[in-house]
């Protein structure tokens, strides 16, 4: 179970900085909705995860917060990729780029058997 | 890097958690609010709409508790929460709060008082640049171990070592020089030292500059180097002053430098004047101790065996000299000494002082938690886990030891001042003990230990029972069980064989200091005032100028008011053996191979042993008569006369002092007197002879710095200006020094053991009291937990002194089987003691018994009150109580 968290948060944390890069600044709710749309409804997970996964970053430096208005008026914290941010997003999709690479091969049908 | 980050931040969220406690549910809640939204635009219920976001989101607690284990540091939190508990805790229960601190700041403050002065004197390098390479050397082989050395050993040895960076001597028999031209003359103590000393030591002055080579030449300028304290006080520190001259036993010596503020060597140096070496025709004396810095890479013994080299060329050179070969002792040995012993078993005394400390405290906090097992009991049923309560309880012991551990630094700051000043002379680098990093740590070292080691009885023991039982063993007056009784019974015990350890070496030691001072010193001591008096070399350059000052300053002083008798010595007793010298009997010559017995040589006046009232046993004394022509008479002491001339009579036979040399001058033995001790009142006698000063090889050289011994019977202060006045009307240059009263010379020469007989003495009064509090405390808890039990048997028609007898057999049988326990370990550990001794054996039987009898009759007296309260139960309240 431990460990599933840790793949969950560790790439919750990819789709994050993804998703900060994609939209711009946005709030807590905005990029758990925007995950679950991408993900196309297969990621059912709590929104509730989504903050302890946003103090990490922001702790690590890779995100920052302010206090905003939503278009609705609504007053909403927003998160913003910073710097540092940006590069982590450039490394941690590259490793997951050949993570994912590398697992394909390894699973792709019946290529050394042949 | 972001690991770092992160964890500070983390860190910082425990001083602002209300603001983003505030932030965190104003977030989760725009959170719900804009889902809300949503699902009402997306048609639902406001009540479906609320319970599908709330859903979605996972909980609201949920989320928050999430979101703060990841905010701050939950460990940290939980801890800082037992601290406040314990805190919270203590102040309700100020009494046992008060006890245990102050308990434990006793035991803590000592140690760390103790420990500053080991720390100070043994662990702390020497405060000079890479203090290991520094070295020291001594002859080895002449009779002694660590001989020093003659001008021509060192001469040859600066000349053609190759070990050494630089080797330099210092004459370390000069007590001082006669400071004049700077307000009337003064003594100020110095040291001469040769030009390469400190650059042995890589010591910079802050003004001016060290010696130059040239300078240490015969014939070189004389210069000076001054300390800090030095310019301050007689140059008004003014940086001009280097450069100018000031005058030393009244030769002129040009001041080039000032020395750091916190430069010391050895003790209370103010002047460090160039000491300039004529080459030798003969090897002895040996007066130079010889300090060198090793080249990097070259180990002591290479040296050795180098310097022995060197030393072995020397004999050749003067065959008539002993075959010594050379030793190295690091620079750090020679000046710690011996008293490294000495502090290491303080330093176990006192840690005993603290382990009864803190026996006391778990008796406390053991008797404590009896009362507690209740509240214990209810938590644990309540799901807190088994680690939960032992670390809550532990926390609580260790804010105790904190507590103690920080009043106990206050203390250890007064008493380790309290040390320095009541041993100014016994240890060495006094200017080195401070309570600095090291002692800090040292101090919240054993806090923490301390504070883990008497929670832990106590922790493991609540925590250990299950909770039903103590439930039930709660609902009665929380009789904490036979085990704790136990318990408690066997920390007594221990704390019982603690303090007779600690009380039989005070008692040991005590007696040692008891003994010294009744020892006979072999004259009359009262009445008897003693000074310094040096001559300046210039003014006073042959032994008919020595000669005639010292003969006009003593008719002086005779016929002063008062003054009984008055003479001069070159050495003093009980302890200041200035000068020994080889001895040659006629007609019996050295056997090769076997150098002739080194034994004191004392030049005096002719009326020394009248002024101090030693006794002739045979033969005649000195008198004027000795003087021209020069008779060469000697008296010896009567322990010469047994050790040396057993099967004859001693009058009459000539000897020959120094190297044998058969045309040389031979003195004739004309008395036998007393012995006097002179190294020390607990050596044995020692073989001595004396020689009248104007007629001793030594004269006028040796002969310049005598002691001037005065008999009066009026007040010590009249005696000095008497004495003052006389030299200054003879020669205005004249200062006299060290003066004291020979009373006072007594007392100071057996400070060393008086230092450690005081130290034990209080650690000793601190652990008999730390015991006695411990077996009231638990005699008295014992009593109160039984109350019940004596009521009934009270009722049942128990006599009141058998009530009395059982609790003070209970009390009386747990500290017999603690001093049994104790005199063991004390018999084993005691033989430690054996080389601080005197006139008392190690396992001394005297000592042993009064000690386990003190103990027994102050664990009575401690157990009386509680029985007493015991016999006056009454039954009815007793029995209504339950």
């Amino acid at each position: 179970m431990g460990e599933r968290a840790d793949v969950w948060q560790g790439t919750l944390a990819l789709m994050v900085l993804k998703t900060l890069q994609a939209l711009g600044p946005l709030h807590g709710y905005g990029i758990a909705r925007r995950i679950e749309q991408t993900s196309g409804d297969l990621l059912a997970v709590n929104y509730g995860t989504l903050y302890p996964a946003l103090l990490k970053l922001e702790q690590e430096g890779y995100i920052s917060s302010e206090w905003g208005t939503s278009d609705n008026n609504r007053k909403a914290k927003y998160y913003k990729l910073t710097r540092a941010g940006r590069k982590q997003l450039d490394k941690e999709a590259r490793e997951w780029e050949q993570t994912t690479e590398i697992l394909a091969r390894f699973l792709a049908p019946g290529k050394e058997s042949a | 890097m972001r690991l770092v980050r992160s964890w500070v931040l983390r860190l910082g969220e425990l001083f602002r958690k209300e603001r983003r406690e505030k932030d965190l549910a104003a977030e989760i809640e725009s959170h719900l609010q804009m889902h809300i939204e949503d699902n009402l635009r997306m048609g639902m219920s406001p009540e479906i709409a609320r319970r599908e976001a709330l859903t979605k989101l996972g909980g609201i607690e949920q989320t928050k508790e999430n979101y703060r284990d990841r905010r701050g540091l939950p460990l940290l939190e939980t801890i800082l929460q037992d601290v406040r508990s314990a805190c919270r805790m203590l102040g309700k229960s100020p009494g046992f709060t008060a006890a245990a601190v102050l308990t434990l700041a006793l035991g803590i403050g000592a140690n760390t008082a103790i420990f500053s002065v080991v720390n100070g004197v043994m662990l702390k390098p020497l405060p000079y640049r890479q203090p290991e390479r520094l070295m020291s050397l001594f002859l080895h082989g002449r009779g002694t171990d660590r001989g020093v050395m003659g001008v021509a050993d060192f001469m040859a040895l600066d000349e053609r070592q190759g070990a050494f960076e630089h080797v330099a001597a210092i004459s370390p028999s000069t007590i001082g020089f006669t400071l004049t031209g700077l307000g009337s003359p003064q003594m100020i103590p110095g040291t001469s030292v040769t030009s390469d000393f400190f650059s042995v030591l890589g010591v910079q002055p802050v003004l001016g500059r060290a010696f130059l080579p040239a300078e240490g030449q015969i014939g070189g300028n004389l210069s000076v180097l001054v300390s800090h304290h030095f310019w301050e006080q007689f140059l008004r520190a003014d940086p001009a002053a280097v450069g100018s001259s000031i005058k030393l036993d009244g030769k002129s010596y040009a001041v080039i430098g000032v020395l750091p503020w916190d430069f010391h060597f050895g003790p209370h140096n103010e002047l460090w004047p160039i000491l300039q070496l004529q080459p030798a025709k003969q090897r002895p004396p040996y007066w130079l101790l010889t300090v060198g810095r090793l080249k990097p890479g070259i180990s002591e013994t290479q040296a050795a065996a180098d310097a022995s080299l060197i030393a072995k060329q020397v004999h050749e050179q003067f065959p008539l000299s002993d075959d010594s070969s050379t030793m190295v002792v690091p620079l750090k040995d020679l000046l710690v000494g011996d008293t490294s012993e000495a502090l290491l078993i303080l330093l176990v005394a006192v840690g005993f002082v603290l382990l009864i400390a803190v026996v006391n405290v778990a008796n406390l906090h053991l008797s404590r938690s009896g009362s507690r097992i209740r509240e214990f009991a209810i938590r644990s049923a309540l799901g807190a886990g088994r680690g939960r309560l032992i670390c809550q309880l532990l926390t609580e012991s260790v804010v105790l030891a904190v507590l103690g551990g920080l009043f106990g630094l206050a203390l250890a700051y007064g008493g380790v001042r309290t040390i320095l000043a009541l041993s100014p002379d016994v240890l060495p680098r006094m200017e080195e003990i401070t309570v600095d990093g090291r002692v800090l740590s040292f101090t919240a070292m054993i806090a923490i230990v301390t504070g883990i080691v008497f929670g832990l009885v106590p922790a493991l023991r609540c925590a250990g029972l299950p909770p039903g039982r103590s439930l039930k063993e709660g609902s009665r007056t929380a009789t904490s069980g036979r085990s704790a009784g136990r318990l408690h019974g066997a920390l007594v015990v221990a704390e019982f064989s603690l303090a007779l350890v600690v009380l039989t070496g005070a008692g040991l030691l005590i007696r040692t200091l008891s003994h010294l001072q009744s020892v006979n010193p072999g004259f009359n001591s009262s009445h008897m005032v003693t000074a310094l008096l040096t001559l300046p070399r210039e003014r006073y350059a042959n032994a008919p100028q020595v000669t005639s000052i010292y003969q006009q300053l003593l008719e002086r002083v005779k016929i002063s008011p008062g003054v009984e008798a008055a003479s001069i010595t070159m050495s003093l007793p009980p302890n200041l053996l200035e000068l020994t010298n080889p001895f040659h009997p006629e007609g019996k010559p050295d056997t090769p191979g076997q150098p002739a017995p080194a034994i004191g040589e004392i030049p005096v006046g002719t009326e020394y042993f009248a002024t101090l009232g030693i006794p002739l046993f045979r033969g005649r004394l000195f008198s004027d008569q000795d003087r021209s022509p020069a008779t060469h008479v000697l008296v010896i002491n009567e322990n010469m006369a047994r050790r040396y001339f057993p099967d004859q009579d001693p009058l009459g036979t000539r000897v020959q002092t120094g190297e044998y040399n058969p045309k040389g001058d031979w003195y004739t033995i004309v008395g036998v007197v007393g012995n006097v001790k002179y190294q020390g009142l607990g050596e044995k006698d020692q073989p001595t002879m004396y020689v009248p000063y104007f007629d001793s090889g030594w004269c006028p050289w040796f002969v310049r710095e005598m002691y001037v011994v005065v008999r009066s019977a009026s007040a010590p202060e009249k005696v000095v200006s008497v004495l003052q006045s006389a030299a200054l009307s003879l020669d205005n240059q004249l200062a006299i020094a060290h003066v004291r009263t020979m009373d006072q010379l007594l007392y100071e020469s057996v400070a060393g053991s008086r230092f450690r007989a005081v130290l034990f003495g209080v650690f000793a009064a601190l652990a008999l009291v730390l015991a006695m509090i411990g077996i009231y405390g638990v005699m008295a808890y014992s009593v109160s937990q039984r109350t019940h039990e004596i009521g009934i048997r009270i009722a049942l028609g128990a006599h009141r002194t058998n009530i009395l007898q059982t609790i003070l057999r209970e009390g009386a049988s747990l500290a017999l089987l603690g001093v049994a326990i104790g005199f063991v370990v004390a018999l084993a550990l005691s033989r430690t003691l054996a080389g601080l001794l005197f006139g008392v054996q190690a396992t001394d039987r005297m000592t042993f018994a009064e000690v386990a009898a003190l103990l027994l009759c102050v664990a009575l007296a401690a157990c009386y009150l509680p029985a007493r309260r015991a016999t006056r139960v009454d039954p009815m309240v007793a029995l209504r109580y339950e």
